[in-house]
């Protein structure tokens, strides 16, 4: 073929040369380390704002659910937080009633948010687009009205408190200053992103990366989309039911807004802020909202979601790959140099 | 020889509107046959027909010996028939390599290992390596396929088709697309298909037809108008009259 002969050899022209992309996509291996290295250096840097450390830890949790499920699956949902809800809960629900370990508490959670997400998935996944997004968002109302209805376990609005759970391991308290709260959540993100790293690596992160390109293609080589959606439904409601229960654990406290609409919401902006289908983004992502939002707030309490807006439309115009897109394009124009040298 | 492909009294009516009617067929193993007709015979209607695209208002479909009428598409994929499509349907942002781990792992049923390291998963590198060989996409095995020339897009339709180890493969217009000159490599890698398989190839384009079949069976109409040797088609006055004679008109 003489176009194929003409063409430029695949393995100097320029267009082909970029490494493999499932390897672009998580940075290798570096990207767990770095995340784990700069986690431990806030813990010195700031030690006066490990509650809001705390928090980005576990949001970045949920963020990275949400990007298992839209990144990985092409699952465009605006109901993740029924997951994190449900999973808060029950941790919550199981601390106050039965047993207070942290990693009992966590496990609760997982397995109660997998639970409601197989089972929503199973019941709602055959939709696509905006069809899927009405119903994503209908579960989480219903999550977040039986919350409310159930207040002899849940508190209804009042919220679910005297949530005190034992030392980690029976060894470490949870100390007043948030540090082994912190610490925790640190190391439960950490756990979780290599999961992840490990799942979007196998063949069924394979297969749901196809599905999300094309899913009659999927059933052309035999495969049925469907039930690797729902598959990857159930997984990502583990990392958010395990997130909600790290909050549970964190904060001492579940409130209603925790299976909310907004919630979801503002989980799907930090995620397109950080950049989808990375594992990182997520972890970019919600460090970025947040912390933007902590210091806008504090100077600027009435526009600071003005600003965060503006910064919105700033990162999807300039990097419409979000903000990990940015680190990437910067590696590889440092990669393209040390070549060049 | 054994017979691979079997159809019988295919009919398939939309409301009043017969697209195909009681055609029958049958593929034997080592078959290379082409499937011909002028636009709107119902070729495409034919192939979705036995793929299980679309169900059909009679007739039965028999792969290997197994009725398969009835069978979800997926599952006749799963049972050996397996098509490639006119129109490249490639997962753009993954690479040739993921393309082929991908079907050679869904063949055998190993895509629901959440743990598993696809690097790792026994004997998979080896058969890739092999189909990328085959096909001579060894040199873009990394390539995310959005930036791949059309040809090799169209040879690793091939390859993914062999990858899920077909007894009968459909080809729909495999050098669709592709300039003229260079349908020669599309050809040979045909060629390099496993002996025992049967092939069914549509196609237009009549210079392809006789380079690689070695029976013909023409549609017009939604009906198998005839079939044989090439030299027997292209001496039948009918074929002449329906398909080469449309073909004038519309120029």
């Amino acid at each position: 073929m003489t176009s194929v002969a003409e063409r430029p050899d695949p393995m100097t022209d320029p267009m082909s040369r970029h490494t493999p992309p499932a390897a672009r996509r998580d940075l290798g291996w570096i990207g767990i380390p770095l995340v784990a290295a700069v986690g431990l250096a806030a813990y010195w840097l700031l030690p006066d704002d490990l509650a809001l450390l705390t928090r980005i830890a576990a949001s970045a949790l949920f963020v990275l659910s949400l990007d298992l499920v839209l990144g990985y699956g092409g699952i465009a949902t605006l109901g993740q937080a029924a997951m994190f809800g449900t999973g808060a809960y029950a941790a919550g629900i199981v601390a106050v009633n039965w047993n207070s370990d942290p990693f009992v508490m966590l496990a609760a959670g997982g397995l109660a948010g997998g639970l409601v997400a197989l089972v929503t998935g199973a019941l709602i996944l055959h939709a696509r687009g905006l069809t899927l997004l009405m119903l994503t968002i209908a579960v989480g109302q219903i999550v977040q009205e039986v919350a409310n209805k159930a207040r002899d376990w849940t508190g209804g609005s009042d919220g679910l408190s005297g949530i005190d759970p034992a030392p980690v391991l029976g060894l470490f308290r949870f100390d007043m200053f948030g540090r082994t709260s912190y610490l925790f959540a640190l190391a439960v993100l950490v756990a979780g992103l290599m999961v992840a790293r490990r799942i979007v690596r196998s063949p069924f992160g394979l297969a749901c990366r196809g599905v999300r390109e094309d899913p009659l293609r999927i059933s052309a080589i035999g495969g049925s989309p469907k039930s690797y959606l729902v598959a990857l439904y159930g997984v990502a409601g583990v990392f958010a039911g395990v997130a909600g229960a790290l909050t549970a654990v964190t904060s001492g406290i579940v409130g209603l807004d925790s299976a909310g609409f907004p919630w979801s919401a503002e989980a799907l902006v930090m995620l397109v802020l950080g950049g989808t289908g990375r594992l990182y983004g997520a972890v970019i992502g919600t460090a970025a909202f947040m912390g933007i939002h902590h210091v806008l707030a504090a100077s600027d309490p009435f526009h600071w979601m003005g600003f965060i807006g503006l910064f919105l439309i700033g990162i999807v115009l300039f990097l419409p790959g979000g903000i990990a897109s940015g680190f990437e394009r910067l590696g590889a124009l440092l990669r393209g140099k040390e070549n060049r040298a | 020889m054994t017979k691979l492909l079997e159809v019988e009294g295919l009919s398939k009516n939309f409301g009043g509107l017969q697209v195909s009617s009681d055609i029958s067929m049958t593929l034997n193993a080592g078959d290379r046959c082409a499937l011909i007709g002028p636009n709107g015979a119902g070729k495409t209607t034919f192939v979705n027909l036995v793929t299980g695209v679309i169900p059909p208002s009679a007739g039965t479909i028999r792969l290997d010996g197994q009725d398969i009428t009835k069978l979800p598409a997926a599952e006749r994929v799963r049972l050996g028939l397996i098509r490639s499509f006119q129109v490249a349907r490639l997962f753009k942002s993954m690479t040739v390599r993921e393309h082929l781990e991908l079907a050679v792992l869904q063949r055998g049923r190993r895509t629901f290992r959440l743990f598993a390291n696809v690097a790792k998963v026994a004997g998979l590198a080896d058969e890739v390596a092999g189909l990328l060989d085959t096909m001579g996409l060894s040199q873009v095995a990394h390539t995310a396929v959005g930036s791949l020339a059309y040809g090799q897009q169209r040879l690793l339709e091939i390859a993914l088709a062999l990858a899920m180890k077909p007894k009968v493969l459909i080809l729909d217009e495999p050098a669709a697309g592709v300039p003229h000159s260079e349908s020669q490599r599309i050809l040979d890698a045909i060629d390099r298909l496993p002996r025992e398989l049967a092939v069914l190839m549509i196609e237009h384009d009549m210079d392809l037809v006789f380079r690689f079949a070695r029976t013909i069976v023409v549609l017009a109409q939604g009906r198998l108008l005839c079939s044989g040797t090439a030299r027997e088609i292209v001496a039948d006055p009918r074929v002449r009259e329906v398909y080469l004679g449309s073909r004038a008109d519309a120029h």
